[in-house]
């Protein structure tokens, strides 16, 4: 995958949106997606498959409250939240369910269209421990696809009540980007997910601008 | 080779292939964990169609559950 | 680090075709206007991504050499490109999986596979549904809610808080009209925050609390695959399941949640029976407590109400052409409920509830106020009533379907407030409640309506209710007139 070209397309927090638009008609972004306060920002997306606890994770990282159950689907519009990672202002966007970057429905699409629409500095793909290998192509997807992602494996507790043993470190040097281990739902990851998140933030604008 | 449908409930066999015209219908399976060369259960046919595939339990219709084709080696 | 994904051959040509294409036709290069790479764009492309095939499609010839360069890569693999893209991805996700997950290879089964087994088995299945519905819904939200927590609330409103608001404001308010805007019988105070959170507020949280449980044990999904077959039959899928069971809480809500359904055609489907035939929490709930004294009006009213539900259903899927909706769910495993999750999340639902009805309540008394002053509420009324006295009804039920313009609950809360004054027959308890069900969908609904599914649509779905919902209750009425049946 394209991943060594990822630093080149990241949008740091300081860095000036571009403008240039397509000559023709068609593939033209839209205006409405980038809003003044968004600019300044470190943008966060939470990205994956239905019911993995996106939404818990959001609550966890942003302290505002979104309906969570568990069913496929609570998750039908953007939900956006703000945090701070160290000194560091962060937006969060939580995002309807996804199956792939081909969305099947109207809230897939709706998730699927701000990755395509929107720059993120930061896409968390969380993931279902338990049901592993059925979700990582969608990581494949959004590595191939450029995007600056974290690969947040949660549910580890129910994983482990099921006997299950998961080797983050293995998994990181296979996918070339940062692999995180938590229950969200317990409160267990979610400080170490900040600290890489701020981590990559970091180096990735550092690499920009060298 | 023969359709899911007709499998016997409780019996562990491969998906050979997906046999739809509908595009949509192979990327809902697919995104299910439901491919070729995956061990599938058939849990129970009624009220709908359940099976399960690797630790992923799902629920489809009979039509669904017609275009799936299984080895048929556990008959 | 991972390799780019190797596609067989021939998608890969495809790939290259449609990204040096692409980049041709449109000067800039794409990963300048998409924050996604190239590669990437292609592979939707080359997948027919309706958002992305929408902007070729100003561009005839280019999309012509796009569907044949496809076509050249689906007849090399002898299947869909999109199976063999999804197959590639997978057949490397499983190899990977190998390599860091391991799991023991017997495991014990847990209890929460043991009950699942039960609840979707028909033979076990459906009476667990039944006892769900009979405990949770009748029993907790409508006899416990509506019945003995409304009387309770409503009770200690008329005798320690309306006198004393009507005392304080007349001796502080010396205008007569201005003393009617916030006490007395129509006041903001005495009748709309009164409506508010004597009658609608108790049995709406006890039915959110109910669907929290429901939600967070992971029972719905097993209703929707337990009633997937009932549901093709009026053109939708076990997926619709979720959003009605969800109407019957809030229908603002579950017009939103429609955005879950597959197709255009399902989401129009469900949307007008959302607005037609399922009650809110608040509206149901105020009928099953006028009714409970009467079971066979009850049991009539319910019936109605769902023989209208299946039959309109099956007409509008007949008559609507568009493919018939699949049916596919994740079954996620059962879950013992966190207390507190369910706490939380029932005074959230709550709290935007409130939110969206508090203002409208106290403007319908504002503007109620208003029309009362000038008139203009008497000739409205005036201008129901025929309608009424048509469906067998005294006049003064008229300004009830004038408030269910303004809020499904509203003319619920104004049926069981006019019980109290005069007592309706049972066969005019019945009649005002099927139209009071049928009629419109609150101006909440109707705004979420306008923005899924467009003011067109809409308005189409609207002109059908109205006279229907009357037209109705007038059969209902004509029926049991005739038939000489008195509940």
């Amino acid at each position: 995958m394209q991943c060594n070209k990822c630093p080149m397309k990241l949008k740091c927090s300081d860095s000036p949106r571009q403008k240039k638009r397509g000559l023709l008609g068609f593939f033209r972004k839209k205006k409405e997606t980038t809003t003044a306060e968004s600019v300044k920002m470190t943008q966060i997306a939470l990205v994956g498959m239905p019911n993995v606890g996106k939404s818990v994770l959001f609550n966890g990282l942003t302290g505002t409250y979104v309906t969570v159950s568990n069913y496929p689907g609570t998750t039908v519009e953007v939900s956006r939240g703000q945090t701070s990672i160290g000194e560091l202002p962060v937006a969060v966007v939580d995002t309807p369910g996804m199956y792939s970057l081909l969305p099947i429905t109207e809230e897939e699409k709706v998730a699927r269209d701000l990755l395509l629409f929107q720059s993120f500095d930061v896409v968390i793909h969380v993931v279902d421990a338990k049901n592993l290998g059925r979700m990582l192509p969608l990581t494949f997807q959004l590595i191939e696809a450029g995007l600056p992602s974290i690969l947040a494996i949660n549910m580890m507790d129910e994983a482990q009540q099921l006997g299950i043993e998961i080797n983050p470190e293995y998994l990181e040097r296979e996918l070339g980007i940062p692999v995180v281990t938590m229950a969200a739902a317990a409160n267990f990851g979610v400080n170490e997910l900040k600290a890489r998140v701020a981590e990559y933030v970091s180096s990735n604008c550092l690499s920009r601008s060298y | 080779m023969m359709a899911l449908s007709s499998l016997k409930t409780g019996k562990i066999d491969t998906v050979a292939c997906l046999k739809t015209s509908d595009d949509a219908m192979i990327r809902k399976l697919m995104a299910m964990g439901v491919l070729p060369g995956v061990s599938i259960t058939l849990e129970q046919r009624f009220p709908s169609y359940i099976v399960k595939v690797g630790r992923t339990r799902a629920a489809v219709d009979r039509e669904t559950a017609k275009s799936i084709y299984v080895d048929g080696a556990a008959n | 680090m991972l390799a780019q994904i190797a596609y067989p051959e021939a998608i890969e040509k495809a790939l290259a075709e449609i990204e040096s294409l692409l980049s041709r036709e449109n000067k800039l290069s794409l990963d300048n206007i998409y924050p996604i790479s190239r590669r990437s764009l292609a592979l939707l492309v080359l997948q027919k991504d309706p958002t992305l095939w929408e902007r070729l499609e100003q561009n005839d010839k280019l999309l012509a050499e796009i569907e044949a360069a496809i076509l050249i890569a689906s007849e090399q693999l002898g299947e869909p490109v999109t199976a063999a893209i999804a197959s590639s991805r997978q057949q490397l996700a499983w190899q990977m999986e190998q390599q860091v997950l391991r799991e023991p290879s017997e495991a014990k089964t847990p209890l929460s596979e043991t009950i699942h087994k039960l609840t979707v088995n028909p033979i076990t299945g459906f009476p667990i549904l039944v006892f769900i519905l009979y405990f949770g819904v009748y029993k907790f939200v409508g006899e416990f809610g509506a019945g003995t927590l409304v009387d309770t609330i409503e009770t200690f409103f008329e005798e320690n808080i309306n006198p004393v608001v009507n005392q304080i404001v007349a001796t502080i308010i010396p205008w007569q009209p201005l003393q009617d805007l916030i006490a007395n019988d129509y006041g903001i105070i005495t009748l709309g925050i009164r409506y508010a959170t004597a009658i609608v507020l108790p049995v709406v949280a006890t039915y959110f609390l109910m669907f929290s449980f429901l939600e967070d044990s992971g029972y719905l999904p097993r209703l929707s695959l337990m009633l997937d077959r009932l549901f093709k039959s009026i053109g939708l899928s076990g997926r619709a399941v979720i959003p009605m069971v969800l109407g019957l809480g809030c229908d603002t809500m579950a017009t939103l949640v429609t955005r879950t359904l597959e197709t255009k055609r399902e989401r129009l489907i469900s949307t007008f029976l959302l607005a037609l035939a399922v009650p809110c929490a608040a509206q149901w709930g105020v009928i099953v407590g006028l009714l409970a004294q009467k079971p066979a009006a009850l049991l009539f009213w319910a019936g109605f109400i769902t023989v209208v539900f299946i039959v309109v259903g099956y007409l509008t899927a007949q008559l609507l052409p568009g493919k018939k909706a699949g049916f596919y769910m994740e079954i996620p495993p059962l879950r013992l409920p966190k207390f507190k999750n369910i706490l939380i999340k029932t005074y959230v639902r709550m709290k935007w509830y409130f939110f969206e009805i508090i203002p409208l309540f106290i403007w319908a008394s504002v503007l109620i106020w208003f029309g009362r002053l000038t008139g203009l509420f008497e000739q409205i009324i005036g201008l129901l009533e025929p309608i009424t006295l048509a469906l067998g009804l005294p006049e003064q039920v008229a300004p009830i379907f004038l408030y269910g313009f303004f809020r499904r609950d509203y003319g619920a809360a104004g049926l069981f407030d006019l019980q109290q004054q005069l007592a309706l027959s049972g066969n005019q308890l019945v009649v005002a409640a099927i139209v009071l069900t049928l009629f419109l969908p609150c101006i909440a609904q109707v705004q979420i309506m306008i923005k899924e599914q467009g003011l067109k649509t809409t308005l189409a779905m609207i002109a059908f209710i109205i006279p229907f919902a009357f037209f109705m209750g007038y059969l209902v009425n004509f029926s049991l007139t005739i038939l000489g049946v008195s509940f």
